[in-house]
């Protein structure tokens, strides 16, 4: 211990900043070691703690995963981010399964342009296997933890859903250009997966997601089926049909939307 | 404050909750049963994770039947589950963090410390930065109670709270519930008397999915008044006997031959109450 205090003159010279670098470093050992200095040093509370908390969040706070500053980068608040990018289907063995389906369709289609069909029919019932995954108590081992929260139910699963749908669909959309037909035949799976995936949300209102997903995912199977027995292996994407799948996204997104609200 | 009326939940045709009605208010209230006799079902309907077949659970006027009412209430509890699991690859603060904006906590740096808050609150704070996949069992226990700590809720329900705690670990959390029973609900379900003696109010004894008994610790230990005994020789009739550390036996009962009257505790009370069955 020592008996020496900061000067006045010093002590004021440090306040307003004009001390070279050494002697103010010299006056802030002294403070961390001095209650009497430091006493005499002015600071308004409020802000100090507020600054503290802030430099503390930085410091001390999770590390964001890649996903997490690629989505904030983006502009999707810091909270939306991490709830995002914490989806437990979101994992790479999920998005390894998704980009294999794909390329194993996309391949087959360049060697056999017959097969085409092969990718449209699974576009749709990836992002439904991703939906299923996505949210109960089988799939998220944390699921009764979060289950008595104010997020849990409707609100968790249809932002975990979108999430899962947003990159099912990007996977898909990045694999169709390498598809050996024109853009809007290849393109043909857009509409059906988006109807599929809003008939799995309505549905897990009345039945666990899984089954929802099982539910949805078969009742694709049988119009593809339907369409291949009565008129060949596109009936299920011709325009008309396309328009169906429309009608159907939208009266189920505004159903999903008046649930979600209400 | 929490009102509930008729609550029956089946499971295969099995009551777990047999038309339980029972009004909880602050205070510290301790469910003690047998496996299987409704106490983790009573939990979970509270908690608003399971709805009843039959019945209803209204806790500060609010119902869960109804959606809304349910997120409102929501807000006002923390839930410590019997089993809850974690993402073994977030760090401790990051599933605490995870919970909180669960709980609709946006703001990140008023999240963030009320993550350190109850990581502390519970003596994490040294571990915040490592995964839950290397915290020990008891580590992961109190992590656990962390998250249900997050905005310091109106209600607070823990199914068997103490499971995986050392003694020194069990003494903190005592002194945490008990200073959170000062303003609030706590729910507590348990199979350790000691506990019970300690923390609560009031106990609650569920069997079949009823409440079979309801009022304070002293009033269960009294339900073994008489009854409790200390012999030499094992008795040859009672089943309820165990041989204490000083060598003699610890009847609850008849009275053994030459046995001495001993002071009941929560546990002989509790014993008592369920007789035979805790016995076989």
């Amino acid at each position: 211990m020592t008996n020496w205090h900061i000067p006045d003159d010093l002590r004021e010279r440090y306040l307003a900043g004009t001390l070279p670098p050494a002697p103010a470093m010299s006056v802030e050992a002294h403070l961390e070691r001095c209650p009497a200095c430091r006493a005499a040093i002015p600071y308004e509370r409020e802000w100090l703690e507020t600054s503290w908390q802030r430099l503390e969040s930085r410091l001390a706070g999770p590390r964001p995963s890649p996903a997490e500053r690629f989505l904030r980068h983006g502009g999707v608040p810091d909270h939306l981010a991490r709830l995002v990018a914490a989806t437990p289907t979101m994992s790479r063995a999920w998005l390894a399964a998704v980009v294999t389906a794909l390329t194993f369709a996309v391949l087959a289609a360049r060697e056999a342009p017959e097969l085409m069909p092969v990718f449209l029919v699974m576009a749709p019932v990836l992002p439904l296997a991703g939906i299923a995954l996505a949210y109960g108590p089988r799939v998220d081992p944390a699921h009764e933890l979060m289950a008595a929260t104010p997020m849990a139910g409707p609100r968790l699963l249809l932002t975990r859903a979108v999430t899962v749908l947003a990159v099912a669909t990007a996977l898909a959309a990045l694999a169709t250009p390498l598809l050996p037909a024109p853009p809007g035949l290849s393109a043909a799976w857009l509409l059906p997966s988006l109807a599929a995936s809003s008939g799995c949300l309505a549905l897990s209102h009345r039945l666990p997601v899984p089954i929802a997903a099982l539910a949805v995912g078969g009742l694709w199977l049988a119009i593809v089926g339907t369409g291949l027995l009565v008129s060949g292996p596109l009936a299920a994407f011709g325009p008309l049909a396309q328009l169906g799948y429309a009608g159907v996204a939208l009266l189920l997104i505004l159903r999903i939307r008046k649930a979600s609200v209400s | 404050m929490i009102q509930i009326n008729g609550l029956t939940k089946t499971y295969g045709g099995r009551p777990a909750l047999d038309h339980l009605d029972l009004t909880l208010r602050t205070g510290v209230t301790g469910l003690l049963g047998p496996n299987g006799a409704g106490k983790t079902t009573l939990l979970r309907c509270l908690a608003t994770t399971l709805a009843p077949d039959s019945g209803s659970v209204t806790a500060f006027g609010l119902d869960p039947a109804s959606p809304s009412q349910r997120t409102a209430l929501r807000r006002r509890l923390g839930y410590l589950p019997q089993d809850p699991g974690f993402y073994p690859h977030f760090t401790a603060f990051d599933l605490v963090d995870y919970v909180a904006i669960l709980k609709e906590l946006t703001d990140r740096e008023h999240r963030h410390a009320e993550v350190r808050r109850v990581l502390a609150e519970v003596d994490l704070t040294g571990q915040a930065r490592t995964k839950v996949r290397k915290l020990s069992g008891g580590m992961r226990q109190r992590l656990a109670l962390a998250q249900a700590l997050l905005g310091e809720p109106d209600l607070l329900i823990l199914d068997e709270p103490t499971v995986g705690l050392d003694p020194e670990q069990r003494m903190s959390f005592r002194a945490l519930v008990s200073r959170l029973g000062e303003s609030r609900a706590v729910v507590l379900s348990t199979h350790q008397t000691e506990d019970v003696a300690a923390l609560c109010e009031r106990v609650i004894v569920l069997r079949g999915g009823r409440a079979v008994f309801d009022g304070t610790p002293g009033e269960l230990a009294r339900v073994a008044d008489g009854q409790v005994w200390l012999s030499a020789e094992a008795p040859a009739t009672s089943r309820m006997f165990w041989r204490t550390a000083d060598g003699r036996y610890r009847t609850l009962g008849d009275r053994p031959p030459a046995a001495e009257q001993a002071t009941p505790g929560v546990e002989d009370g509790y014993l008592m109450l369920l007789g035979e069955e805790v016995a076989a």
